[in-house]
């Protein structure tokens, strides 16, 4: 079968085939990241999220947020709906955590921005 | 009296100062909004960085990382503050600006542009019909999203499959607005072919290509659209227009380097990269101004608008004023290739180009004066107009040497 | 007699069934027929001004039916049992020039309008030239009150503090006619005293050297100016505010109550008005209107046109106005209009004419825009597709009479008409109004005296963009915000909205705002400056930004919360 690879910006096409011993021979792929990508894929798809949650400040209603990894892609908007209850309610440091340990993932979700730094200037 | 004045504070004028002061200059940044930053700002996205900082960022992530710099090597900036004209003068330059503060005049050195682009909108893509609310570029319907927390529309359609449109289809439907389709009027889809999986097809939402939108209806609220089926040549084939309702249409039909400044004190635009000529150090036809950015040519990864930028950063650092013999550069095959122009003398240069049109296999020729004998090969696989490419090359040229670049194959 | 001329006329142009009648002074039409064309032909050929005061239409068109009005969202009671001495219909220029010259009076005046700003159709949608009068025949109405008002604007441009530029205007020839045609035109402008000048083909290269090596020189009009039409519109209003007049804007008349063979009331979504004195000022509109009063005897046949934006570059190109010589156009309806430099400093192409049964169809289509730009090379060929930034259509209130209607009516003694209004409507309208006015008090029959309060001076908003770098610095030292720049593309300040949003007709809205200062007018059509500017206005108004609309009630710009929430 045939996919593109999200890894990076390459995007690479990717060509993978099965061998006898049902690991998976990945072909098109300029880097490493391009196998791990295509076994992932294939088993359990992954996605990074990027959302905003709201905030109390009237200068920045809504601030953006991302996972700080990959969490499954069924678990996309599970993610989205569980933003809808946040509001920040202080200023954020840049990459601290909103949400600690998402669904027992291991994955947080961090502020993209310096809220410190938007709301004071 | 600044060695360096960096005109927009946008991801590429944010590395053209650090870059500058780095080189031991005294650097200042002229940004028009109110925070550093430019467009990244609203680009909540991530897969930036991954080439720059070797891990995968958001938009906002990447230009805090440049600001911080720009904080920490206390290089100047002044925000809200906007450039009314340019002149040149004896020492350089004369900067005209504006602010809450009043009218200024700052003294420069050299200048960098980098204003960054503009959307095209839907008048410019000859969309007919009323004028209802509901039809916004992606960029601005981005910045209502992103910035503002709220929705423009509730069930849109996208024209043009530009990375925005496709990365705002993602985001519209992540905020509980309904994408009906992205319709791009080319055969092939205009954003990155990253952007087609992870933002379309992990969303199933369907991309049309050869179509376009013919008409908008609805006053003073868009409630429909007409798309239609187009040939090659991009005209509409009768018979196949089709009614879809909609509140909203948004826009991804490209982005115009922003160079009307550029323009006022004579710099060369080149017709295909809509920005101006420049050698290899990002220095334009006038002596003492450099260009980076989006406003030198449209970019698809902010890493390489940073990496040419910190190029035109360094170049103005040194510039002493002596005028350089230049080579000219040309190319066939190609939608674009920056720079055009080379300085005499042996360099290391890195060129960026675009391939005219689809190729799986791709053969690069670089000759000299036609010379066969010393001529450069490269191969590529899977070449497409969206995607940039980058060269980095070593060469020797005298003034008035003609450099031809070649891409062939199918 | 000469109704059955008229029955055997559009026999003869292959329109039958068609019943001719009499009544109230004027030709009536009526009947079925297939086509628009031919309706509006039908009605052409029923002109017959000394016979008949005018054209009424009533042909109808098979399997089509006219939509109804388009109405405003709002329904109040804020005008209910209002008294004033005169109600002014329709908030176009015309309107909105006719309240300012009552203001003179010591009488109370209220316009409405249904639209959400005054200005909104035809009034915004022409090119803003003041013309010399000339292609039209020397004798007629129109030409009396163009010649009028075109002397009027420089001092009304003083007053009201709007651009108004000295252009002059190029007649090209397309074909070698000039010496044949110099003769009429001199004759005719001698009649109503209009400068002109005879340029050869050498000296138009000379002084416009983009035009076409094709054209073989021209007439010269050095009186004609061009203004930003809607611009004149809104001082015009805003004066007459500052000097006490009233404006309901999103107010629509629905009907009208008679007693004693007068106007005794007229309703309106916002409550019923009882005035004095109504005028018709209704634009395409006002032969409706002119019914409901009980004196229609013209008839509005829509007549659209497409008119097209350049990018401030191609501005390079010429900075004057410049049309074709046309043998046949003594009559206004033109094809394809002209090249003109606007008060804004953008070229403008067109418009073109396109009859149509739709009074408010102000959609463009590409082969209207393929047409003007077409035609528009061949006078300049430098001209190109590719620098157009915006497009836009407005619908002309003609009659079959292609004349304006400006009387005092003789059927209903408190009715004044200023109706079937177009080109040159922008030039002829502080005419028009000067005399709508003598009208009105002669309607009221009572002794008015002036008013000794009244201010023509009206200060506008300052464009910062056109100071001296030193004005503008003292500008911004008094007030920071002109130096925010929010529009980049047409450099307009946060200053300026705000003064927008303090204006004496205020229309807090986008466009209202885009109308007033150019925010969003330039290469980018707002792109980058909407949302900060909705935050302006929410900031401003004290509402929440989803309340911010582009235009009317129902147009707010933000439908949802993300996540819907």
């Amino acid at each position: 079968m045939e996919m593109v690879c999200i890894a990076c910006p390459n995007g690479c096409r990717l060509n993978i085939e099965k061998n006898e011993d049902g690991t998976l021979l990945v072909t098109g792929n300029k880097c490493p990241k391009g196998i791990v990508f295509a076994n992932e894929e294939i088993l359990a798809p992954k996605r990074s999220v990027c959302t905003t949650v709201r905030t109390t400040y009237k200068k920045l209603p809504v601030v953006p947020v991302r996972t700080d990894g990959e969490i499954p892609k069924e678990k996309i908007f599970d993610f989205v709906e569980e933003t809808k209850k946040i509001v920040l309610d202080r200023p954020y440091a840049f990459q601290e955590s909103v949400i600690e340990n998402l669904f027992g993932l291991g994955i947080n979700v961090v502020c993209s921005v310096d809220m410190n730094r938007l709301v004071g200037e | 009296m600044y060695d360096v004045v960096v005109i927009g504070g946008g991801p590429s004028g944010l590395a053209a100062a650090v870059e500058a002061k780095k080189e031991g200059a005294s650097v200042l940044i002229i940004e028009r909004e109110a925070m550093l930053g430019g467009i990244l700002k609203q680009c909540i996205h991530d897969g930036f960085g991954l080439i720059r900082f070797g891990k995968k960022l958001s938009g906002p992530e990447y230009a805090e990382l440049y600001i911080k710099e720009v904080k920490d090597l206390e290089i100047e900036t002044r925000l809200q503050t906007f450039v009314t004209s340019i002149k040149k003068s004896q020492e350089g330059f004369e900067i005209i600006v504006t602010s809450s503060k009043g009218m200024s005049t700052i003294v420069a050195k050299t200048i960098i542009l980098s204003t960054g682009c503009r959307e095209r909108t839907a008048r410019q893509v000859f969309i007919h019909g009323t004028r209802p609310v509901g039809v916004y570029t992606a960029g601005t319907a981005q910045n209502f999203v992103n910035h503002m927390g709220y929705l423009p529309v509730k069930k849109c359609v996208i024209l043009g499959s530009g990375d925005i449109g496709l990365i705002m289809a993602r985001r519209l439907t992540l905020e509980g607005a309904k994408v009906l389709g992205v319709y791009e009027i080319k055969c092939t889809p205009s954003g990155l072919t990253r952007n087609i999986h992870q933002c379309l097809k992990d969303f199933d939402i369907p991309l049309y290509l050869s179509y376009t939108v013919t008409r908008v209806f609805g006053e003073p609220r868009l409630t429909g659209i007409e798309v239609a089926e187009v040939d090659q040549f991009m005209r509409v084939k009768p018979g196949t227009e089709k009614y879809i309702e909609c509140d909203g249409l948004i826009l991804s039909v490209g982005l115009i380097p922003e160079n009307e400044l550029a323009e006022t004190i004579g710099v060369k635009i080149d017709p295909k990269t809509k920005g101006p000529e420049v050698n290899e150090k990002m220095m334009t036809s006038v002596e003492g101004v450099f260009s980076c950015g989006n406003a030198l040519h449209v970019h698809d990864l902010v890493d390489y608008v940073s990496e040419g930028s910190a190029t035109a950063g360094k170049n103005a650092a040194k510039y002493v004023g002596t005028k350089e013999n230049e080579a000219n550069v040309s190319s066939e095959g190609m939608l674009s290739l920056v720079p055009q122009r080379i300085t005499e003398g042996e360099h290391e240069i890195i060129f960026y180009f675009r391939t005219l049109c689809d190729r799986k296999k791709a053969t690069l020729t670089i000759t000299v004066n036609g010379n066969e004998e010393n001529k450069i090969v490269k191969k590529y696989t899977n070449l497409l107009p969206p995607e940039m490419e980058r060269v980095k090359l070593k060469l020797n040229v005298k003034g008035g040497d003609k450099v031809h670049f070649k891409l062939e194959g199918e | 007699m000469f109704l059955d001329k008229i029955a055997k006329k559009l026999l003869k142009a292959g329109l039958f069934d068609i019943e001719v009648g009499f009544e109230n002074g004027s030709v009536v039409l009526r009947g079925e027929l297939d086509s628009w064309e031919d309706i509006v032909n039908a009605g052409r050929l029923a002109v017959d001004t000394k016979n008949s005061r005018g054209v009424i239409n009533d042909i109808k068109l098979k399997g089509f039916e006219e939509p109804p009005m388009k109405m405003p969202l709002l329904n109040d009671d804020k005008y209910e049992g209002k008294k004033v001495d005169v109600l002014v219909i329709g908030g176009g220029i015309v309107g909105c020039s006719i309240l300012r010259e009552l203001s003179k009076w010591n009488l109370t005046s209220l316009l409405v309008d249904k639209e959400y700003d005054v200005a909104v159709n035809q009034s915004s949608r022409n090119d803003g030239e003041i013309h010399p009068g000339i292609d039209l025949s020397p004798d007629c109405i129109k030409v009396k009150y163009n010649c009028r008002g075109n002397r009027m604007y420089p001092k009304l441009s003083e007053e009201l503090g709007f651009t108004l530029k000295r252009t002059g205007q190029y007649v090209l020839y397309t074909k070698p006619i000039g010496s044949l045609v110099w003769p009429i035109i001199k004759a005719r402008a001698k009649k109503n005293e209009i400068a002109i000048e005879n340029v050869s083909q050498k000296e138009l290269k000379k002084r416009q050297p983009n035009v076409s090596d094709e054209i073989h020189g021209a007439t010269y009009y050095p009186n004609v100016y061009v203004v930003s039409p809607y611009e004149v519109t809104i001082a015009f209003a805003e004066n007459a505010v500052t000097n006490g007049a009233e404006i309901a804007l999103s107010t629509a008349v629905i009907g009208m109550e008679h007693k004693d063979g007068k106007i005794y009331s007229v309703k309106t979504n916002r409550g019923t008005i009882y005035p004095e004195v109504v005028v018709n000022a209704a634009g395409v509109y006002s032969d409706r209107i002119a019914e409901m009063a009980g004196d229609r005897f013209f008839t509005i046949h829509p007549r659209k046109g497409e008119e097209m934006i350049l990018d401030k570059k191609a501005s390079a190109l010429m900075d004057t106005v410049m049309g074709r010589f046309d043998i046949s156009s003594s009559a206004s309806h033109t094809k394809g209009g002209g090249i003109l430099i606007t008060a804004d400093n953008n070229l403008l192409l067109g418009p073109n004419a396109v009859e149509t049964p739709l009074r408010e169809d102000l959609s463009t289509t590409p082969e209207g825009i393929d047409m003007v730009i077409k035609k528009q090379q061949t006078l300049m060929p430098r001209i190109s597709k590719g620098s157009i930034i915006t497009y836009f259509a407005g619908v002309r209130a003609s009659t079959y009479e292609e004349q304006f209607v400006i009387e005092r009516s003789k059927k209903v003694d408190n009715f004044v008409q200023a109706a079937g209004i177009q080109s040159p409507g922008i030039t002829a309208a502080p005419a028009i109004a000067e005399d709508i006015t003598k009208y009105c008090i002669e309607a009221i029959g009572k002794n008015i005296s002036k008013n000794e309060k009244f201010n023509p001076i009206r200060k506008p908003i300052p464009k910062v963009r056109e100071l001296s770098t030193e004005e503008r610095d003292k500008l911004i030292k008094e007030n920071p915000d002109y130096g925010v720049i929010i529009c980049r593309c047409e450099e307009i300040s946060k200053g300026e909205i705000i003064d927008a949003l303090n204006s004496p007709l205020k229309v807090p809205t986008i466009d209202g705002i885009k109308r007033r200062v150019r925010a969003g007018m330039g290469r980018c059509q707002g792109g980058f400056c909407s949302p900060q500017i909705v935050k302006i206005i929410a900031d401003h108004e004290g509402i929440s930004i989803d309340q911010v609309a582009k235009k009317q009630q129902g147009s707010e710009i933000l439908v949802a919360k993300n996540k819907g929430e």
